[in-house]
Order: C-alpha cells, then sequence, then structure tokens
C-alpha cells in the first residue's frame, strides 16, 4: 500500500463541472489508467481518493489537492503520467508525491487559500491601485453572507490575511489570502464584494471570474503548500 | 476555444456543462480541415441525449471519415433558451460551438413522439428556416431518423430526408454522394433528386396528398418519375462486422445512464401486439458472446464505467445469453464492475444470475405483464402467465428480494372492467406469495410498485387500426384499476393521461399534423414529455387554431381500406400479417414467436437474422 499526495489544475475547459463530478472525473480516470487503487472495505466498496477542498463552480485553479491510495508502491512519476494521459480536458496534475504516514489527510489540514479576482471592465486597474490598501485597512467588513435560512451582516475582515494589487495590463486583479477550512471560511466572492462596495459600485459576481491559486495548512505558524513535508 | 455561451450567462443557468462540451473520448477535429460537416441533434436535453445508444454509435459511425466532422446538439434547457433568444446567440454544437446554419447536415433522431416541438424549437433558434420549403442552398439539409421517422408524415413540412432504418447502412453512400455533388456546385434540390436513387429515404417534397372530404386520404402519390411508390427501411444484416464504437462518450455531469451499454441484438422475436419496436426492428438479428465480450472488455477500459449494461428488446431471448453472462462475470467479477440486466424476464436463471452480478438489496424485480387478466394477455400476446409472475417472485422473494415493480397498460383493445380488476388481483396475489415465505426469511416488508401506462396504437402494430381511449377515459379506468387493489403494500401509479393522448395524436398523425405541431411551438409548447413543462393548453389551442381535431386521430377506428398516412413506407412486415393479427387479437389467440415457429411476417425479405436460423448449409 502507499499514498500519494497530488497537486492539480482545473482549467477554463473543465471549470463548469462541480466537486462531486469532479470527484466522479478522477475515479473513472484511475480506471481508464488501470491504476492498482486501494478499495474501502465494506458493502459498498469505493475508491480510496479524497480532496481537499471543493471549488466552487466557475472558478479555475492552478492549486487543487488530493490523497489517493494505491495497492502497490508505484514510481510517483509514472502515477503521474499514466493519469494525465487519461484525465479530462482542463484537469492536469503538476505535482505527485509519495505521502508519509500519519499526515492528517488533505481536508482535515486546510486552513488558507489564495485566490485571484479578476474583476469586470468598471474597475480599472487605477481603481484598485487607489483603493486596496485602504479597504484592507478598514476596521471591519461587512457584507452580507448567506446562512442555511438567509442572509446575515457578516464582518469578514479577520478572515482577511493579505491583498495585493496583481492588477496586469487593462485587466484589474486582485489577489487574496482568506481563511479556508472546517473553523473558518470565507468565500473569495465575499472579499470581492466588500471592495465593489467600498468602491461605489455594485456588484454582480457573474462578471467576476475566479481563479484558485493554491490551498495552505498551517506548519510551524507558517501557510506552507499542502504538499509541504509530507513527503515519504 | 472559446464557449457560445458567454461565462456570464452559463453561470446563471442550471447544469452549465450541459453545453460546453469537451467530454472524455469527444472527437477533435478542424471544422476547417473537413468536407462535410454533420450535426447530430437530440431533441432532449443533455442527459437524455447523452444516454441514447444510437447517438453514441453513430457519432464514432460518422467520425470515422476523416472527410466528415460530426458533432453533438441537444435541446437547450428553458432557462438557457430564453437568455440565448435574449442575447441573439444561436444555437450551436458542442465541439466547435458554431452555429449550426454553418453545417452541411442537421440530424436529428425522433425516439418519442413528444419531441417534436423541440425539434421545431431547435431550428428556430439556429436561425434556420422551419419549414423546408423556405430553406435555400445556404441552409442545411435536415434529415431525421430514429422510431418515429417511421410515420414521417406529422413532421413532412420541416424535414428534407427521413432516413428508415439503422444509420450503419446507408449513411457513407449519403455523405459520398453529397461530397461529389458539392464538389461539382450541383444545387440542394439536384442532389436530393439524386438520393432518389437509394431506398430507405423518403423526401416528403417528391410526394403529394389529398384528402377525401370525410378527412381521410384519398391518395397519396409520387409527383417525381423517380420517387418509388413504397419505401423500404435499411437494415444491417451481418451484426458481427457492423461498426461499434471502440469508445464512448463519458460525460463530465451525471446523465440518465452512466454506464457501458452493449448492444445485444436488433428486434424482438415475440411480436408483443401493442410495441412498436417489437414490429419495425424486425428480424431479430444478433451479435456473437465472443464480439460482445470483446467490445466489453474495450469499453470498460477506455470509459472508466463501474457499470456495463445488455440493450436489447428482450435479453433473455438472446441465445448466447448464459454464454456472455458468464464470460462477463469471469471478466469483471474482481474488477468492481456491475452488470445490470433490463429486460429479464424472472425465472430460476436469471434469479440466479441476478445474485451473481449485482447487490440484491438494492435492486428491484420487474414484470411487463401489460395486462390484468390471462385473456387480455392473449390478446396483445404477451407470453407471461400469472403461474410464471408468481413462480418467479417466489423465488425472488426466497432469494431475498423485497421490490416487485409491475408494468401495466391501460385502454388495450377489447378491455372490459374484469381485466382492470385483475391489477389488482395479480398484485394482491403477489403479496400474498410473499407472505407464503416463513417469517424469518422476510429481511424487510415487501412493495409491489404497480405503474399503469396508457395505451397509444402505433403504426405498423396489429392495432394500428384501433381507436385510442380519450383522457377522460384513462382517468376512470385508472380509479378502477385502484380500487381493486386491496393490500396495503401495492402501490399504484399511472401516467400523465393527457400527454398520452397528445403522443395518440402525433403517432398516427399525417401531414395535416404539422401545422398544429408548428403552432403548438408558437404557444410556447416546448419538452412536451416533460410532466412539469407540458404545456396542455398550448395544445388544445393549437389544435383549435388549426381546425385540426385531434379525435380523428386518436380516438377513430379505421377500416382496413382507409389509406393511412404510412402506407408508402414499408417495414418489412406486411399489411395482411398486421391484419392477421389483429384478428387473432380480437379472438385472444396467441402467435408463436419467431424461434417457436415462423409466421412469415414479411420480414424475411431482408435476407438475415432469425428468420434464416434453421436453415443448415
Ligand atoms: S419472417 Fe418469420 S422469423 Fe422472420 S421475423 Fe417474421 S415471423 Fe419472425
Amino acid at each position: 500500500m502507499m499514498t500519494y499526495r497530488f497537486k492539480f489544475s482545473k482549467g477554463e475547459e473543465i471549470k463548469f463541472i462541480g466537486h462531486l463530478d469532479i470527484v466522479q472525473a478522477f475515479q473513472r480516470s484511475i480506471k481508464r489508467a488501470d491504476l492498482p487503487i486501494a478499495y474501502s472495505n465494506g458493502f459498498n466498496p469505493h475508491q480510496q481518493i479524497d480532496f481537499a477542498s471543493p471549488l466552487s463552480l466557475g472558478y479555475v485553479s492552478e492549486g487543487e489537492y488530493g490523497d489517493l491510495k494505491l495497492t502497490q508502491d508505484l514510481e510517483p512519476k509514472e502515477v503521474m503520467e499514466r493519469l494525465n494521459a487519461v484525465l479530462p480536458d482542463g484537469m492536469v496534475i503538476k505535482e505527485l508525491i509519495r505521502r508519509r504516514d500519519g499526515v492528517k489527510n488533505t481536508m482535515a489540514s486546510v486552513s488558507a487559500g489564495r485566490y485571484k479576482a479578476y474583476l469586470d471592465s468598471r474597475i480599472t486597474p487605477k481603481m484598485v491601485e487607489e483603493n486596496l490598501e485602504n479597504y484592507f485597512a478598514l476596521k471591519e467588513i461587512i457584507v452580507m453572507k448567506k446562512t442555511k435560512k438567509n442572509f446575515k451582516e457578516t464582518d469578514i475582515k479577520p478572515d482577511i490575511f493579505q491583498l495585493i494589487n496583481a492588477s496586469e495590463g487593462e485587466s484589474a486583479i486582485i489577489e487574496m489570502v482568506i481563511a479556508a477550512g472546517s473553523t473558518r471560511n470565507l468565500k473569495p466572492e465575499s472579499v470581492a464584494e466588500g471592495f465593489y462596495n467600498f468602491v461605489g459600485v455594485e456588484y454582480n459576481k457573474f462578471k467576476i471570474g475566479f481563479k484558485r491559486m493554491d490551498i495552505y495548512m498551517v506548519i510551524d505558524e507558517k501557510l506552507v503548500p499542502l504538499t509541504y513535508g509530507v513527503e515519504f | 476555444m472559446k464557449n457560445a455561451i458567454p461565462d456570464e450567462i452559463l453561470l446563471q443557468v442550471e447544469k452549465p456543462a450541459r453545453y460546453v462540451g469537451r467530454e472524455v473520448n469527444m472527437v477533435k477535429k478542424d471544422p476547417e480541415n473537413v468536407d462535410i460537416r454533420f450535426a447530430f441533434c437530440f431533441p432532449d436535453v443533455y442527459e437524455v441525449g447523452m444516454s441514447h445508444l444510437g447517438l453514441q454509435i453513430l457519432y464514432y459511425f460518422l467520425n470515422r471519415r476523416e472527410d466528415t466532422y460530426c458533432e453533438r446538439v441537444f435541446s437547450p434547457w428553458t432557462d438557457l433558451e430564453e437568455k440565448m433568444r435574449e442575447n441573439n446567440i444561436p444555437l450551436f454544437a458542442l465541439e466547435s460551438q458554431e452555429p449550426l446554419r454553418k453545417f452541411d447536415f442537421v440530424g436529428f433522431t425522433l425516439q418519442y413522439e413528444l419531441c417534436y416541438t423541440n425539434l421545431i424549437n431547435m431550428l428556430d433558434m439556429s436561425n434556420i428556416p422551419v419549414l423546408s420549403c423556405d430553406r435555400t442552398d445556404d441552409d442545411p439539409i435536415i434529415i431525421c431518423g430514429g422510431s418515429c421517422a417511421y410515420n414521417p408524415e406529422p413532421l413532412a413540412d420541416f424535414v428534407d430526408i427521413f432516413y428508415l432504418g439503422e444509420g450503419e447502412v446507408l449513411y457513407d453512400q449519403i455523405l459520398d454522394m453529397y461530397k461529389a455533388h458539392k464538389k461539382a456546385g450541383g444545387s440542394k434540390a439536384e442532389f436530393l433528386e439524386s438520393l432518389l436513387e437509394l431506398d430507405g429515404l423518403y423526401m416528403p417534397k417528391f410526394y403529394d396528398v389529398s384528402y377525401k372530404e370525410n378527412g381521410e386520404i384519398e391518395s397519396f402519390k409520387p409527383n417525381h418519375p423517380k420517387a418509388r411508390k413504397t419505401i423500404k427501411k435499411v437494415i444491417v444484416t451481418d451484426m458481427d462486422n457492423v461498426f461499434y464504437p471502440e469508445k464512448q462518450l463519458v460525460p463530465l455531469i451525471e446523465v440518465v445512464h452512466d454506464r457501458v451499454t452493449l448492444e445485444l441484438f436488433r428486434g424482438c422475436i415475440r411480436g408483443c401486439r401493442f410495441c412498436q419496436a417489437g414490429f419495425v426492428y424486425r428480424p431479430v438479428r444478433e451479435k456473437t458472446a465472443p464480439t460482445l465480450l470483446e467490445q466489453a472488455k474495450n469499453l470498460v477500459k477506455c470509459s472508466g464505467h463501474e457499470e456495463i449494461s445488455l440493450i436489447s428488446l428482450s435479453t433473455s431471448d438472446f441465445t448466447c445469453f448464459p454464454e456472455l453472462a458468464n464470460g462477463l462475470l469471469d471478466e469483471f467479477k474482481d474488477k468492481l464492475v456491475n452488470i445490470s440486466l433490463p429486460s429479464l424476464r424472472i425465472d430460476a436463471f436469471s434469479i440466479e444470475l441476478m445474485e451473481k452480478v449485482q447487490e440484491v438489496r438494492k435492486s428491484s424485480l420487474t414484470f411487463a405483464a401489460e395486462a390484468g387478466t390471462q385473456r387480455l394477455r392473449n390478446v396483445v400476446n404477451k407470453n407471461l402467465t400469472e403461474e410464471v409472475i408468481l413462480d418467479g417472485c417466489k423465488l425472488a422473494f426466497d432469494g431475498g428480494w423485497t421490490k416487485v415493480k409491475m408494468y401495466f397498460m391501460l385502454g388495450l383493445p377489447t378491455e372490459t372492467e374484469e381485466d382492470l380488476r385483475g391489477i389488482g388481483a395479480l398484485t394482491d396475489k403477489i403479496v400474498e406469495k410473499f407472505f407464503e415465505i416463513p417469517k424469518e426469511n422476510r429481511p424487510k416488508p415487501v412493495t409491489v410498485n404497480a405503474s399503469a401506462s396508457c395505451f397509444v396504437p402505433k403504426p405498423f402494430t396489429p392495432f394500428q387500426w384501433d381507436a385510442q381511449d380519450t383522457y377522460e377515459s384513462f382517468g376512470e379506468k385508472a380509479r378502477i384499476a385502484k380500487r381493486s387493489i386491496t393490500r396495503k403494500q401495492v402501490r399504484f401509479t399511472y401516467h400523465n393521461t393527457k400527454m398520452s393522448s397528445l403522443e395518440g395524436v402525433m403517432a398516427r398523425g399525417d401531414r395535416r399534423i404539422g401545422a398544429v405541431i408548428y403552432k403548438a411551438w408558437e404557444n410556447g409548447c416546448r419538452y412536451d414529455g416533460w410532466t412539469d413543462k407540458f404545456n396542455w393548453e398550448g395544445w388544445t389551442n393549437a389544435f383549435e387554431e388549426t381546425g385540426v381535431d385531434p379525435a380523428f386521430y386518436a380516438n377513430r377506428v379505421r377500416s382496413y381500406d382507409e389509406i393511412l398516412p404510412w402506407d408508402h413506407i414499408s417495414v418489412g412486415v406486411s399489411r395482411q400479417f398486421l391484419i392477421n393479427e389483429r384478428e387473432k387479437a380480437l379472438r385472444a389467440e396467441v402467435t408463436p414467436n419467431c424461434r417457436q415457429e415462423c409466421s412469415n411476417c414479411g420480414a424475411k425479405t431482408f435476407g438475415g437474422g432469425v428468420c434464416y436460423d434453421d436453415i443448415q448449409v
């Protein structure tokens, strides 16, 4: 038995495929690659593969993570190549390593995420430059957050760790590091919404593109990628 | 490649993945580098169309030609339709995301009558003139196949070519001719004329129809010297060597059937008298077990699916069934691939097999009894006795099954109240059978789901001359059947009666129905087969506005000498055979199946299949 941790990207081609379908697509790819995947015991055996954190529909990503367990110890390079040969367009494994035992699974490790928000053309790079610092300097940032039943005013400021003006040419881009995981979790949409409110432009989430850049866990009080220090 | 629909819109509609393509095993070609562009349209939503075996076969069949790019098109769901119209986005094909207007052929597969308004809608959304007579040389050629094409008349105004039969037979020839014609700079009209050489293709514009005062057809005649009087379907005779895809499109979202489909044979030996498929696909032509095992291995490997489904009209009738089943079990039992067995007759062999292949607890047992009494089962030639049903249930209950599904039909010819009450009597007996097994052997309480559909007389069946019940009468009959059930373990449901009425009109409609379909579409009717979209008012208004009486088509008995709208088409089965079958039905006499004894239905003319099985060379 060998557990592997992998990092993959989710491109434009596949951004409208939701989390559960991505899991399904992975499972089928493993079958097509004919990898000796381990199955859980029990009545309804399923493949031993799990993922760090679901990505919202419509997002692209350069930093998705998962763990998978094989019944044989194959070379990571081989596993990665065989999977990449059969994964759907837009899904590419960029890194795959043997994982030590005793490491928490990806899902339990997640503490923060890095994202880019591609704002629509009503916001110029100059507006970002002029306002982002002041926006981040606010004592509290109140946005309406959806709860199970309705909307509630919430202060998202404590969950924002960093904001960067990442604009390129004509397009206004905000890069952010924000809380993620089971205890504290912030949606990048809320950060963008707060910024639109701050500069007084009506917010429309359908006009904004989002990309997850990476997912982090905390080791020695530092944020590190989920592949950091877990290699066998 | 850019999506035809901007992200901003895709993010606001249900299941945007329906519209962006790029599934596993999708064929990629450069549209600039092919001679022929073919849009394969399925006039229903993505999840339904992607589960259709015919689409999977034809997609790869056409794409195996280097000069042709076959792309898929599904009917956009109503939420997207609204946004596309609002933003002037024309309908597009998934592969290239390009508008349909650019294509040489736009083909539709017609699997059920209640998709006709979707076909109109898809043409309109493509900015292709809906009526054939309004289309020019710049517009694509509209071609339709599938089981509903056997009565093409309701769509005659909209479609250029109806393809009668199996796609593998003629498409190469059609496309070769088209390519040569296009190169030579010929017009569309000339191309259609040249197709008159081929059998199996019906082009409505080469035929004229006139009507009597009472509404019946007076004459139906070719208006072109080369147009055939009757057009005969074309079929494959050598099933082992016919093209079968080595790949299967694997959708990235959940569709109706997510599995490998293995086609065992075409046709059916049974001849149930209500079943159109049982007549139009004659004769039975089988594949052999080694071919199928090979195909199964291949498809599982290239799809990654965890389920194989054996597809046919009646799987138990497959002559190599034991060999195939055991072969599949050997191959896949350690690979965690499930084998699903629809259309199985319940007997000792199948029970044993099902115990081996599937989760006993999960599955339910299905019986298509169709009628509540033996007399009525004889009328429809359903060779299934109460004894067989009860024995099958006994075996299954002993094996741990607790769920039984029963299918019935309401409104079959000669049906009486006694037949309807027979539904309750039979389902009650099944429950009693369950209580015969010792209490300690009953893992769970038993449930019997009895579901009734409304009988729709179809062309090319012995009941093609018969009247259909009105929807009011279906409702009344459903109540009688329901009241006849006394056991609380039996749940009774029945199909939408108005939908069945509409299906009855479409199924046996003539050219005059085209105007009604068009009107209904104008009235906003779409997705007529979807209960939540079904717009009865839109349809009743359409009938009124066009002055067409639906009862003339659905609820009227025809005489044997009336010209039926589909009489110019031949599926191989003779009219005389159908008349004989109908007469036998009225006497509640059964007809042996093709393997017991050939009844000379006429399908021998195709020169293959079960009709020649006994002939030793
Ligand atoms: S000709 Fe005979 S064997 Fe052939 S399909 Fe008809 S009844 Fe069956």
